[in-house]
């Protein structure tokens, strides 16, 4: 106990079940709670936070739809929903449930894998954005912003106008969030957790707001809060009841440093959310130019003094955006990107003559602006210059060259790797990917179990259904049949849609396919062709 | 054969119309002992066109690529990685019937153009880069400047080109270094070589019969 009141030091502020303190009569009756550590010291300077939960930041990646869809993540068989839209929460499905059981709900269920990559990068996004309210934003990772908001009120004409323009703000931005205020982030952060939205202004009434909350705001461990269930205790208020000694020696100590962070017993200092450094430099031409290839050697320019601005910093980047300023329209935005991040003006010169070459410029060019995307530590692979990078590193980042100067010219969806996946229904056996240095590291060649008879070498996209004369299947002609059945199913609980019993054909014109009957449910005893051996 | 007139071939100033000797491309064996034996090097050629003309796609074009690439998909330890790229393919290459044939799903590279001009662009961005061990592209129309182009950039590298085209451009003239028509048989694959480094056609029959 000593070494925890002495860091509660100055910062330590009064605890609203202080009995000294009861000046709002809003205390809970005795006795006093005893995990609160009694107040010696001055109150700090007041700060009020204002919690931004997002409750469905995957759900960023999924289009909007009205038909349900919902995001999973989670290795192989045990993948779980992590965010649903709005017809799949209609359809009875809620986050936390297996894929599996999931799709017997709704069998034409759209599902998409978890993109961390892109949640960290839209909460990085919100944070730049919320700091039009405050210079203290912070992230808390994995799906929420804390901000230090008691400097901001005068300028923002109050708290109520402020929570009005953050909330307008967000709205518009279609992201969903729940939103907290409470004198410490942890405390703001339990409150939206709980959807309770009225703020929480004064030290004194926070206690009595925390209270009632379930333990669940808290996101501890589950094991953790099945002890707590078996102890009785489903609230923040039941459990600050129980002796602060055996909650010490029963938990881990994270937990009542949470417990007193939230409280204001504990000092909970919060990293500031510093944007990346990032390149940005305007170039104005001496002429207008119409023709995009005439833009190159300004472009150039430009790429040299990126280059310079990173090799200082030793930094690099793997993202440029180049706009187009004209004078009447809306500017043009050209983005490069690249697998591994460069600092080097020729490899982006090479990307942007790709690009530019074929571009046909809407209207005439006053000047160029060009940014960067977040300056990261150069690595050693980056290190063409100096030859820092290993003989093989460099070999595997020139191999990756390739894909982006593809990339450039043919577009993003146009190049894909792809890795396998163990499931039974050959349709869902592999997946598309972006190829990346690190996706292969994580999916090695052949991870899974390959199937014991021989597969297609082509596989359709959607099964196409066959022709029939007397029950017997036709592909141009009469087929003949060497080899199957092979029965594949999926079990009941992936809905009844993979019931089939697959056979090897040969058309007369020699062609191999792999086509399947249908064992049971609406196409039932129909052929379809799935495959071509090729 | 004496021994004079063995020791005058292996001489350097002495380029023999059929087989090895100075000039021949490397090769990868086709897997198919029969083909092998007609292919002037004893397989496939690397670093040049290879074309493959055919009634319709799926009717063993792949098997009969599948044992050579399967041979380069395996490469010397400690190389770096080396793609298998399929430019504008009819239908998505099915990855673990691949891996069944040897080659891992994390080596595949699938490029979709549309257009045939941005087609034979990546095609050549493909061969240019020495990146990839093999590099398969389905053409359905390309002109006689645009193979060369292509034939040039093939030559950089050691890469194993196959362009897919189908049957009825067959008579107009190739550069490709061999050509070969494919039909379906009874028992697998009839191929007609067309044309070869130093040889006339030739029927090879059932090629992928056991």
């Amino acid at each position: 106990m000593a070494p925890r009141q002495a860091l509660r030091g100055r910062a330590g502020t009064r605890p609203a079940d202080d009995r000294t303190g009861d000046l709002f009569g809003v205390v809970p009756s005795p006795p006093p709670p005893p995990v609160a550590p009694p107040p010696r010291t001055a109150p700090a300077p007041r700060q009020l936070w204002l919690a931004v939960q997002l409750t469905a930041l995957p759900l960023v990646v999924v289009a909007a739809d009205t038909r349900p869809r919902v995001v999973v993540a989670g290795e192989g068989g045990v993948r779980t929903l992590v965010a649903c839209n709005a017809a799949a929460l209609r359809a009875g499905l809620a986050t936390g449930l297996a894929l599996n059981a999931a799709r017997v709900r709704v069998p034409d269920l759209q599902f998409h894998e978890r993109d961390p990559l892109l949640e960290q990068r839209q909460l990085a996004r919100l944070a730049r954005w919320a700091q039009g309210f405050t210079p203290l934003v912070s992230i808390e990772a994995p799906d929420a912003l804390l901000l230090e908001v008691q400097g901001s009120l005068r300028l923002m004409g109050g708290l109520d106008a402020l929570v009005q323009r953050a909330t307008t703000g967000l709205r518009a931005q279609a992201q969903p969030v729940l939103i907290g205020i409470a004198p410490t982030p942890r405390a703001a952060l339990w409150l939206a957790r709980a959807g309770e939205a009225r703020p929480v202004e004064s030290q004194a009434s926070l206690a009595g707001a925390l209270a009632p909350l379930p333990l669940t705001v808290t996101r501890w461990p589950a094991r953790t809060l099945q002890d707590c269930t078996r102890l009785g205790v489903a609230t923040l208020g039941e459990l600050r009841r129980l002796p602060r000694e055996g909650l010490a020696l029963r938990f881990s100590p994270a937990l009542l440093d949470e417990l007193d962070e939230a409280y204001g017993h504990r000092p909970a200092p919060r990293r500031r959310y510093v944007a990346p450094e990032r390149f940005e430099q305007r170039l104005e031409l001496p002429v207008e130019l119409g023709s995009a290839s005439a833009l190159l050697p300004y472009c150039a320019r430009l790429l040299a003094a990126l280059e310079q601005y990173l090799r200082d910093r030793d930094r690099a980047t793997a993202t440029l955006m180049l706009m187009l300023l004209h004078r009447d329209l809306r500017p043009t935005c050209v983005r490069l990107g690249r697998v591994l991040p460069t600092a080097t003006a020729v490899d982006w010169q090479g990307l942007l003559r790709e690009r530019l070459g074929r571009a046909v410029l809407a209207a005439p060019v006053r000047a160029l602006l060009l940014r960067s995307g977040p300056a990261v530590p150069a690595a050693g692979a980056s290190g063409t210059l100096d030859g820092c990078g290993s003989g093989a590193a460099l070999a595997e980042a020139e191999a990756f060259a390739l894909l982006d100067r593809l990339r450039a010219r043919l577009g993003e969806e146009a190049i894909s790797g792809v890795c396998l996946v163990p499931e039974h229904r050959p349709e869902a056996a592999f997946r598309r990917l972006r190829p990346t240095p690190q996706a292969s590291r994580a999916l090695p060649g052949a991870p899974t179990a390959l199937p014991a008879t021989p597969r297609p070498l082509w596989l359709l996209a959607l099964p196409e259904p066959l022709a029939e004369r007397d029950g017997r299947p036709r592909h141009a002609g009469e087929l003949q049949f060497e080899a199957g059945p092979e029965r594949i199913e999926s079990g009941w609980w992936e809905g009844d849609e993979a019931l089939r019993d697959y056979y090897v054909a040969r058309t007369l014109h020699g062609a191999r396919l792999w086509i399947f009957r249908v064992r049971a449910g609406a196409d039932a005893r129909r052929w379809f062709l799935h495959g071509v051996f090729g | 054969m004496n021994r004079s007139l063995e020791a005058l071939l292996a001489g350097a100033d002495v380029w023999r119309a059929r087989g090895g000797g100075p000039g021949a491309t490397a090769c990868q064996p086709s897997g198919w002992p029969r083909l092998d034996a007609e292919l002037p090097g004893g397989g496939w050629p690397l670093g040049t066109l290879i074309e493959l003309l055919l009634p319709e796609p799926g009717i063993g074009e792949l098997s009969l690529l599948l044992p050579a690439l399967r041979a380069l998909a395996v490469g010397p330890p400690g190389q770096a990685r080396r793609w298998f790229a399929w430019v504008a393919p009819p239908h998505a290459p099915y990855p673990p019937a691949l891996a069944q044939g040897g080659i891992a799903a994390d080596r595949l590279l699938l490029i979709s153009a549309v257009r045939m001009e941005d087609r034979l662009w990546a095609l050549e961005q493909t061969l240019q880069s020495g990146h990839c061990a093999a590099v398969l592209a389905w053409l359905d129309r390309a002109d006689d400047r645009w193979l060369r182009r292509l034939k040039l950039a093939a030559e950089s590298g050691q890469t194993l080109t196959v362009l897919f085209r189908p049957r009825h451009q067959q008579a107009g003239g190739s550069p490709a270094s061999l050509r070969l028509a494919l039909e379906p048989a009874a028992a697998g694959l009839d191929l007609m070589v067309l044309k070869r480094r130093g040889g006339g056609p030739v029927r090879v029959h059932d090629v992928l019969g056991a």
